[in-house]
């Protein structure tokens, strides 16, 4: 019982860093990708579709952090209170310049999408034992290549080429940013961490070759993996989550009825709100 | 102020402006799936047009108030880790069955509802707003049985020092949740009724020539404040015994805040209860339209319902201090080892972040809600609705 919440509780953190991640990336690279307005707008069209669906699966993460892991969420919260205030000023920023959209709200949407990207290297960096410059530069090259190459699937003519473009140029620096976290890795996690590693590096390479070949969709499978792989890294490090941070069976069963029957029927409408996204174009 | 100060206010602040969005996001999605599922079954195109209008305001209100949600969802473990240590268990329970449940579900039918728009069979649309209003409403339950639990915890047991659960059953028959959480869905409703109606008021004002659109809106307005508002006051009152009962020292020692905000909360009820109910006859020949002075006093009305929820909670969680779970855990036990300084600067940030938020939102509803029900083919104000 404990494994299975264990598992989702990983599910629903990759879910969310496979998914936003490329919500923050596109904001990121908005005047990058778009250099007239109307561009951006063409470039946020892209996103917004999925914009609902994808930041609710860290409000579901951390409810299961809360119900099924009262002990850790309390700890790994308050321990962190200044990254985590400081993220999630910039996911209420960046939220509310999406939906505000006007130029002058700009450095709000970047801004926030930047500081979210940040914030959550310097996390992942703090509880894997790395440099927290390091992985908050990390995490931001990784999504903007991830909402790079999720431009480079979505959108037409001169704005792929444009996101193609930076989409290529952004692996290496994702590769370089892989390694150094290896090396610069606490000894305990490094057997683990460096399979993940791996992983990684091979999919990224993917990804390049992918994008090469104008396989878009295969590239963005290949980058949302990567996105997902700091979690597997972090759930890897068996200290973090433990028994003895749980709640109880009886909470555990309480809670197992809603997750078996809320989880496939997410799956479902989010499988269909991309279809349709799909079929419109 | 010291850590645990700052951590109240922060609380007592975020929340107050987490829940004015959510009345009206609970007011205005149901006022949504009355018009669509009329417009499904009715060959009058105003009723559509009805839909896409408020459905456009409810949409911008989801979808800036997700975002003050989620600091929500984070604060309890930054600010209060002592509650999650010792009363997760329990606690945690509804409060994760609300995201899975509730909001996991409401977002992903309402992304689907949103650029479903004219794509989807008009049956399966109407059922998917018919089904983020469910879970509307299911994140309302959740989060009212988390609330109950800590003005009287049951279904509990101590084991080393932290509660377990023996009896979710007890959680879902605590007598300080179901009439504490049908008075929050009548509160919903009001605000939805007097929303409506004070908008409508505003264009009649404006003397629109969407005569139609805007009688059949506002008659929507006044009848569903009209209903709800008596059953909102019922089972207000009907609380008193209980916190008689479970909580007495809450009406023995009223402090000045929490008892001006039950004097407000009253006082406003009943005004909209004689109000709404007055205007009902004068519905009839539109003489409500053709007196003109009560349309000023509707778009005036239109914060009265927001004060007053503001001010029940007020009372509902002043009145349980020094407790946070009533009896088991103190406020300043739970409170977070933070420094003070880290405390103060979540503070800033939360508070200057909600009141933007807060302000944009009114702003954007404001806007939209003057211009009318346009036609469609202008462009979004909001990127977030194109399909609207």
């Amino acid at each position: 019982m404990e494994g299975v919440w264990v598992g989702l509780l990983a599910f629903l953190t990759c879910g969310y860093f496979a998914l936003a991640g490329f919500d923050y990336g596109v904001g990121v690279l908005l005047r990058v990708v778009g250099r007239d307005e109307r561009s951006r707008r063409v470039v946020l069209r892209a996103v917004t579709p999925f914009f609902l669906g994808n930041e609710v699966w860290l409000v579901a993460a951390v409810g299961v952090l809360f119900g099924a892991f009262p002990r850790l969420e309390g700890e790994l919260l308050s321990s962190q209170h200044t990254v985590f205030s400081v993220l999630l000023a910039g996911l209420v920023c960046f939220t509310v310049a999406v939906q505000l959209r006007s130029p002058a709200w700009d450095f709000l949407l970047v801004g926030g999408a930047l500081v979210v990207a940040v914030s959550w290297g310097v996390l992942l960096g703090r509880v894997l034992g790395g440099p927290s410059v390091l992985w908050g530069a990390g995490l931001l090259v990784l999504f903007s290549l991830h909402g790079a190459v999720f431009l480079a699937w979505r959108l037409p003519g001169e704005l792929r080429r444009r996101a193609v473009r930076l989409a290529v140029l952004l692996v290496l620096p994702c590769v370089a940013f892989v390694v150094a976290a290896v090396f610069t890795a606490g000894s305990v996690a490094v057997p683990a961490f460096g399979l993940v590693a791996v992983i990684a590096v091979g999919l990224l390479g993917g990804a390049w070759v992918a994008l090469r070949a104008e396989r878009y969709r295969v590239a963005f499978a290949c980058t949302a993996l990567v996105c997902a792989l700091p979690v597997v890294a972090v759930f890897g490090a068996r200290s973090v989550v433990t028994v003895s941070v749980m709640a109880d069976l009886s909470t555990l069963r309480v809670l197992t009825w809603a997750a078996v029957v809320v989880v496939p029927l997410v799956l479902a409408f989010q499988w269909a709100t991309w279809w349709m996204s799909r079929a419109a174009r | 102020m010291d850590a645990l100060g700052l951590a109240r206010l922060q609380f007592a602040t975020t929340t107050s402006f987490h829940f004015l969005f959510v009345l009206l996001t609970l007011g205005l999605v149901t006022v949504v799936a009355v018009t669509q599922t009329r417009a499904t079954l009715s060959a009058n195109p105003v009723h559509a047009r009805m839909t896409r209008f408020w459905g456009r305001l409810y949409v911008v209100n989801y979808a800036l108030g997700i975002a003050t949600g989620i600091v929500m969802e984070f604060q309890f473990g930054l600010n209060w880790s002592g509650l999650s240590t010792f009363a997760g268990d329990v606690f945690g329970a509804p409060l994760a069955l609300e995201t899975l449940v509730a909001f996991f579900l409401e977002s992903t039918f309402l992304g689907l509802w949103i650029f479903g728009w004219d794509r989807l069979d008009k049956w399966v649309h109407l059922a998917l707003i018919w089904l983020v209003t469910l879970t509307a409403y299911a994140s309302a339950f959740w989060i009212m049985m988390a609330n109950a639990f800590l003005q009287h915890p049951v279904g509990h047991e101590l084991r080393d020092g932290v509660l377990r659960m023996v009896d979710f059953s007890a959680l879902l028959a605590n007598p300080t949740f179901g009439i504490a959480f049908l008075h929050v869905c009548f509160a919903a409703l009001t605000v939805g009724g007097v929303f409506l109606t004070g908008v409508s008021a505003y264009h009649f004002i404006r003397r629109t020539t969407e005569v139609e659109f805007f009688r059949r809106s506002l008659r929507l307005g006044v009848v569903l404040t009209a209903v709800a508002t008596p059953l909102l006051v019922g089972v207000g009152f009907a609380q008193f015994p209980i916190v008689q009962e479970y909580q007495p020292e809450k009406l023995d020692t009223v402090g000045a805040l929490d008892g001006s905000g039950l004097g407000f909360m009253i006082q406003i009820g009943f005004v909209l209860l004689l109000v709404s109910w007055a205007t009902v006859p004068l519905l009839f020949r539109d003489w409500v339209v053709k007196l003109r002075f009560p349309l000023y006093l509707m778009v005036v009305g239109i914060p009265l319902p927001f004060v007053a929820a503001i001010g029940g909670w007020l009372f509902r969680e002043i009145g349980r201090q020094p407790w946070l779970v009533q009896g088991l855990l103190t406020t300043s036990d739970a409170v977070s080892h933070v420094s003070r300084d880290q405390m103060l600067v979540s503070f800033i940030a939360f508070t200057a972040v909600f009141a933007v938020l807060a302000i944009a939102d009114w702003v954007l509803i404001a806007r939209l809600a003057r211009r009318g029900p346009v036609s469609s083919d202008e462009s979004p104000v909001s990127p977030l609705v194109p399909a609207l």
